[in-house]
């Protein structure tokens, strides 16, 4: 069978903007390389799953996002049942020229239940809408919806986790 | 997502700092030919393949059909189609109830088998999900998973399967529809050793993979519905299931079918990305009696319903005959004014029943296939050729059923109606093209009987049941 898809050309145009995405969900550049690869190798091996070349980037984002997910499952079952949002601060070669701000808002990110996070990256980073959201995420709308206020007021409160923040300051 | 001030200094942050975060990976970084990182421990050559995989795709090489190990990219889903779920860690604390096996087989592939034990969640109604828990002999890994199985109470696996054809074994459990009507209801699960969890394959046309009678929607009528009869079973390592090819009536705890049907079969694949998917395996003849499928032979079709013989026995007035089958009773026809009917019955009661017929009859066969908790007779008459009339004891009376339903009680030039042998009470009703439809009569309440529709059949001879033959 004739693929439907470019993959190659997929590849060249799309893999570095999955692997963002990828690294944003998982924090570990290592490990977003190999979910954006096992996204296109998935592709690769059933072409015929995408008919539509212009559905072929929102299939491999949802690709991209499960896997993400399977990986960090993993990593927690690695662990031998740590608490499910125990999740490793980024490597310094990964974290070594993110500034101070950002680093307190990526680390709380990465504090937040697989599925907030999830939702704040794909509406904050990925720009999508709430029902590509809910598409992605194979959930409705309004799950997208309460998600992201629950997630956002969970990231302020990690962003703060010994007390109330001072006006203007930061907890460094 | 927000309206206020400090929402939207938040969201400015999140943005900035998510932007600012992806940025850190530039086109530089990414490796030329990354391979993908192994998932699994075990099967090197696997990931080898894995490899390799990578590499061609980006040659642009397209991959078909290699056979290897499921990685988690095989999870990755698929536009509409139902994503693999892998299981949430919980239950650890729950128990094995008595009645529950363990099962045995080989997940991992090392030829050692795995005991999987299942430890049910504690609900008042036994209604809650298993845990399933093993130690996988190749390893020592400890896994798990979780399976609705409808009930708690006496998990017991089938035989495993080899749905992959990788060499290990996937477990196989059923789930049993607490709502299914008579007939029951369920469905297999299938687990499979992945990503470290034992995680539930998902079945493509699920409907397919049922087993109990599957209403046709649409079909509903008042004292019956149509439905498929299907099932499913594991044979020398693989899953099957299989469907009726026609579709029988189901009313009033009886469904009519004859006792060998033909059925389409299929046997289920697990795929690299955790879905079963279904391969079309012909058609197999099911016997009933002996629980027995054999493959169809050319022009296979169900058998004929076992009614081309007729009770013709009957007395006249003034003669009496003794029911051994069923309810215990004699019945005379008394003729001292007008004729009436005289039940006898085992427990010493005599009931007087009044006939409004010329000429009655009664056939000597009870009609236990209308009514078989008491006395039952079949009226006839001598000088009306299309009079039946069924009467059920009530109590100490004997009651005229009403016919009801889509079907007259008659036997004239396009309703035959008779007894068979063993009580069932048939009426073929003739259609404009010369065929008949079979319709076998129920009791539907106490006063009532109503007719299901069976199979469709022609007569050599429509006044000769014992004619009947397929068109």
């Amino acid at each position: 069978m004739e693929p439907s898809v470019d993959i190659t050309e997929l590849y060249a145009a799309h893999r570095l903007a999955l692997v963002r995405l990828a690294v944003l969900l998982v924090d570990d550049f290592a490990s977003a390389e190999d979910v954006v690869q096992d996204a296109f190798a998935a592709l690769a091996r059933r072409p015929e799953a995408v008919r539509d070349p212009s559905k072929a980037l929102a299939y491999l984002r949802i690709s991209v996002v499960n896997t993400a997910r399977s990986a960090l499952r993993r990593r927690r079952t690695a662990r031998a049942y740590s608490p499910p949002h125990d999740v490793a601060a980024p490597s310094p070669e990964d974290s070594a020229v993110l500034a101070e701000e950002h680093r307190e808002v990526i680390e709380a990110l990465h504090r937040l239940a697989p599925r907030q996070r999830e939702v704040l990256v794909l509406r904050y980073w990925s720009d999508l809408s709430e029902a590509e959201i809910a598409k992605t995420l194979d959930v409705s709308r309004g799950t997208v919806k309460s998600t992201a206020s629950r997630a956002l007021v969970a990231l302020e409160k990690g962003m703060r986790p010994t007390g109330p923040r001072s006006e203007g300051t930061e907890q460094r | 997502m927000s309206t206020t001030p400090d929402t939207v200094d938040l969201e400015q942050r999140l943005r900035a700092a998510l932007t600012a975060r992806a940025d850190l990976v530039r086109p530089e970084d990414l490796a030329p030919l990354a391979p993908a990182a192994p998932l699994r421990p075990r099967w090197s050559p696997w990931v080898l393949l894995a490899t390799a995989a990578a590499v061609l795709l980006v040659l642009g090489v397209v991959l078909q059909g290699l056979g290897r190990d499921p990685r988690s990219d095989d999870v990755a889903p698929r536009p509409d189609e139902p994503p693999v779920v892998l299981p949430d860690d919980v239950g650890r604390h729950w128990e094995a109830d008595d009645v529950s096996t363990p099962a045995r087989l080989d997940l991992d592939g090392d030829g050692t088998d795995e005991v999987v034990d299942f430890l049910g969640e504690p609900t008042e109604d036994f209604d809650g999900r298993t845990r399933l828990e093993t130690t996988l002999s190749s390893t020592g890994e400890d896994l798990y998973g979780i399976a609705e199985l409808g009930t708690t109470i006496g998990t017991t696996a089938l035989p495993p399967v080899d749905a992959d054809g990788d060499g290990d074994q996937e477990l196989v459990l059923r789930y049993d529809d607490p709502a299914a009507g008579p007939g029951g209801g369920g469905h297999p699960l299938v687990f499979d050793l992945r990503d470290g969890l034992l995680v539930e394959a998902v079945a493509e046309e699920p409907e397919l993979l049922l087993s109990g009678d599957i209403p046709v929607p649409g079909t509903k009528t008042e004292h019956y519905e149509m439905v498929r009869q299907q099932d499913f079973w594991v044979e020398d390592g693989e899953l099957w299931s299989s469907r009726s090819v026609n579709a029988y009536a189901r009313g009033n705890m009886t469904i009519v079918r004859p006792l060998v049907t033909v059925r389409d079969a299929w046997t289920w694949r697990l795929t690299e990305d955790g879905r079963l998917e279904h391969v079309d395996a012909g058609c197999l003849r099911h016997d009933v009696m002996d629980d027995a499928r054999t493959p169809c032979e050319d022009g296979a079709a169900d058998d004929l319903p076992d009614v081309a013989d007729v009770a013709e026995e009957s007395i006249g007035l003034g003669e009496s005959a003794t029911f051994d089958d069923g309810y215990a009773f004699t019945a005379r026809l008394e003729a001292v004014a007008d004729p009436s009917l005289v039940v006898e019955g085992a427990d010493g009661r005599t009931i007087d029943h009044a006939l409004d017929v010329a000429d009655p009859r009664v056939l000597t066969t009870q009609p236990v296939g209308v009514f078989a908790d008491g006395a039952s007779v079949v009226i006839a008459s001598s000088s009306d050729p299309g009079y039946v009339q069924v009467l059920r004891q009530d109590g100490g009376r004997l009651r005229a059923l009403d016919p009801v339903g889509e079907v007259d009680l008659t036997d004239d030039g396009s309703h035959r109606t008779w007894l068979t042998p063993d009580g069932t009470l048939v009426t073929a009703v003739a259609a404009e093209d010369g065929t008949w439809r079979l319709w076998f009569w129920q009791t539907v309440s106490r006063s009532e009987m109503a007719a299901l529709p069976g199979a469709v059949v022609c007569f050599d001879d429509p006044t000769d049941p014992s004619t009947m033959r397929r068109c």
